[in-house]
């Protein structure tokens, strides 16, 4: 799967073509000073946040944001927020920048993956203690957590589906979707046998970003990136060497293709020649953009399927405070407020954001999509990647080890082995 | 007692024969001095600041967040530039940026002085058309480039394969295939690249005298050998020049690789100033030095080779 929508980019924190540019960098020194270990102590006083707020936020987010500022400034009379929209592609070179001249705002919207390198950078608050942290989905709050100290909370998150052809499926048998591995690659089989497809599924063969596909599997068999201090990579496993060769056996068996143009999943979607996709939420709107009204009704989506667990992706961005911020508890009063329920399903009317508070779901707006309650499920069993500072860096690795095994059939053991070597010569990084 | 004007002495100031040089400063020197100032300046503080700098980095472990303290680095002599030369993926671009250059250099230039020559030779009429024609790539933006070239090499509906098609040939993926992902870049570099070196080759041809291709023809040297006996030589120093900067350009390889394949499929693609492009966006900013400076060491040297390859005899 590899799309060009900008959704994958809040998602990821780097578009598809400048992936480098934006990579995450920056190395740790055990003589540098950092916030370590313990939660913070620090409390949000009462009353209504004051004084000037600067916030930056990143693509269509920056845009609306400052719709939903009139409300927060309509709560809170005594406040001015200036938001800064900037452009996804620049935005982690303006952070790094920022957090180096020290010229950062008083609180941002912040890309998952960035969050290890930020906080090793020493530049975000520890959130401060009256935050519901139950109340989000936990692989989100995970996203939040950097060595055991909680920086800002999640704001809007996305999770991964296998997207389906309801009217192809039932031609090729499938008045249900599968659930378990046997019936998702039996479900790709039939597609191609018995509903026309030229491939079952479409699956990323290695290349940028590919782990957000990959990883899904893996975790689903019981692989994990890291052990639990975060400190030790742990690709080299036979978890991850199952679910590596869970996802190769696709492309040995033909039901997946390594030789699909790149950006035309929707189109392929629609005109049949591949019915199934494994992607994000804003995949529904650009199927619906290439296939118009007559694709809507047969769009389907299905959980990641289970092998010892179904777990999936889990991206999406945080709300953040700056430590250098001059009006912090004003600050940390509208990421309160960003995270209140009420607030989540305001945004989601505004953005389309998938609320990142469970309580916000309820909303009809969200409840009675025929897509969406769906993804929220799916929510309930999804993970990120470590919040590392060369998680990039490793991923690049992996991604290339990925397309060694897809397209020259490099074995999943080598392919386990090899994306270890890499991991731990590039180390996590961080001090 | 003669009176000698000022402009006398003048004139015998300057005929005289050359000695030491003047030890006072003139007012020339100190106007021109004045007046590159600002430059002097700037290229110091914005270019060869840097580039000092940067060499410093290069024998540094310095990584992003170190910017912020500088001067707290440690040094490790050339271990940035022995890990760069051990790294895989820089072994690899090394190899795919020596393969682009040693087909794509030639390949260029012959391509633009074949053009040039039909243009100086052949078309009289409609030349500033075809010059316009032909160098139009070269000022086109890489996006539209990319556009277009993605529509010609596009496996199932694309131009070059539908015209395959029609003599039976069942063309492959061009960017998606190990073994023609690097040709497809090299062709769409030629395409996109002669333009240039065809302009300065033309102007080299324009500067030959018709007499020497007169004095060829009376005897009796046939178009070829007037070509290659005549000719040639005397474009020997266009050669250098178009050689030399087509060279220092394709061994900066980047664009084409960047918009078309990300360095893909199986990093076929991959090109050192890619290669050190990532290292630089991951932060490890002391092994992108060094291997920038890899690139600028090896691009001295076959610059070196070139001028004493084809100096003028």
């Amino acid at each position: 799967m590899f799309t060009h929508s900008i959704r994958r980019r809040l998602v990821i924190g780097s578009a598809a073509l400048t992936a480098a540019a934006l990579a995450l960098g920056g190395c740790g020194r055990s003589n540098d000073t950092k916030e370590s270990g313990s939660q913070a102590t620090t409390t949000v006083s009462q009353g209504p946040a004051t004084g000037n707020l600067t916030v930056w936020a990143m693509g269509t987010e920056g845009e609306n944001l400052p719709k939903l500022m009139e409300q927060f400034k309509q709560a809170n009379p005594g406040v001015n927020v200036t938001v800064t929209p900037i452009p996804w592609d620049a935005a982690h070179n303006k952070f790094t920048t920022a957090i180096t001249a020290n010229t950062l705002p008083d609180a941002a919207m912040v890309g998952t993956t960035w969050m290890g390198e930020f906080a090793d950078l020493g530049a975000l608050d520890p959130t401060p203690q009256g935050f519901d942290n139950s109340g989000f989905y936990p692989g989100a709050l995970d996203t939040t957590k950097v060595g055991g100290t909680q920086y800002g909370v999640p704001w809007y998150v996305e999770t991964r589906l296998v997207f389906y052809r309801k009217d192809l499926a039932a031609k090729a048998g499938f008045s249900t979707p599968p659930t378990d591995w046997d019936g998702l690659k039996a479900m790709a089989k039939a597609m191609k046998d018995k509903a026309g497809a030229k491939y079952g599924i479409n699956l990323q063969p290695g290349g940028d970003g590919s782990w957000q596909t990959v990883m899904p599997f893996a975790w689903s068999a019981g692989a994990n990136i890291t052990d639990d201090s975060q400190k030790q990579f742990t690709f080299d496993t036979p978890e991850m060497q199952e679910g590596l060769k869970y996802y190769q056996s696709f492309f040995t068996e033909k039901l997946a293709g390594t030789d699909l143009p790149p950006n035309q999943t929707e189109a392929q979607f629609v005109n049949g020649q591949v019915p199934m996709f494994i992607s994000g939420p804003w995949m529904a709107g650009s199927v619906a953009k290439v296939g118009g009204d007559a694709i809507k009704p047969n769009i389907g989506v299905f959980q990641i399927p289970k092998n010892k667990t179904s777990t999936s992706f889990v991206g999406g961005s945080d709300f953040v405070v700056f430590k250098a911020s001059k009006n912090k508890d004003s600050a940390w009063k509208l990421v309160k407020w960003l995270s209140d329920p009420k607030t989540q399903a305001a945004w989601f009317k505004l953005s389309s954001d998938l609320p990142a508070v469970k309580s916000a779901w309820q909303d009809p707006s969200i409840a009675s999509d025929p897509l969406l309650p769906v993804f929220g499920k799916q929510l309930e069993d999804a993970k990120a990647p470590p919040a590392i500072v060369n998680w990039e860096q490793v991923a690049k690795a992996f991604d290339t080890e990925v397309e060694k095994m897809a397209k020259s059939g490099q074995s999943p053991a080598d392919t386990a082995k090899a994306i270890q070597t890499k991991a731990s010569q590039i180390g996590t990084g961080g001090s | 007692m003669t009176v000698v004007t000022e402009s006398e002495t003048r004139a015998v100031r300057r005929s005289a024969p050359p000695g030491r040089p003047r030890r006072k400063v003139s007012r020339e020197a100190v106007a021109a001095w004045t007046l590159a100032l600002p430059f002097v300046v700037l290229f110091l503080a914005f270019t060869a600041g840097p580039v000092l700098g940067s060499l410093g980095m290069s024998f540094t472990d310095i990584k992003q967040r170190d910017l912020r303290t500088p001067f707290s680095v440690n040094g490790v002599g050339f271990g940035n530039y022995v890990k760069a030369l051990g790294d895989e993926t820089f072994r690899k671009a090394a190899f795919n940026t020596a393969y682009f250059v040693v087909i794509g250099v030639p390949l260029t230039l012959v391509v633009a002085l074949a053009a040039a020559v039909l243009l100086d030779r052949g078309v009289k009429r409609f030349q500033a058309l075809f010059k316009v024609g032909y160098y139009l790539p070269v000022v086109t933006s890489i996006v539209a480039i990319a556009v277009i070239w993605r529509f010609v090499l596009s496996p199932d509906n694309g131009l070059l394969n539908t015209v395959l098609g029609w003599v039976g040939i069942d063309g492959p993926n061009w960017l998606a295939s190990k073994t023609w992902a690097m040709p497809s870049l090299i062709a769409m570099a030629v395409w996109r690249n002669f333009g240039s070196a065809m302009i300065i080759f033309l102007a080299g041809l324009q500067g030959i005298p018709d007499s020497v291709e007169e004095a060829g023809q009376i005897d009796g040297a046939g178009s070829w050998q007037r070509f290659r006996y005549l000719i040639l030589p005397l474009l020997r120093p266009t050669v250098l020049f178009t050689s030399v900067t087509t060279g220092i350009g394709y061994l900066q390889f980047f664009e084409e690789p960047f918009v078309m394949t990300q360095g893909g499929p199986l990093d076929s693609t991959i090109s050192v100033s890619m290669a050190t492009y990532d290292q630089f966006g991951f932060g490890n900013y002391g092994l992108a030095t060094s291997m920038a400076y890899i690139l600028f060491v090896v691009i001295a040297v076959i610059t070196f080779i070139q001028f004493r390859l084809l100096r003028e005899k």
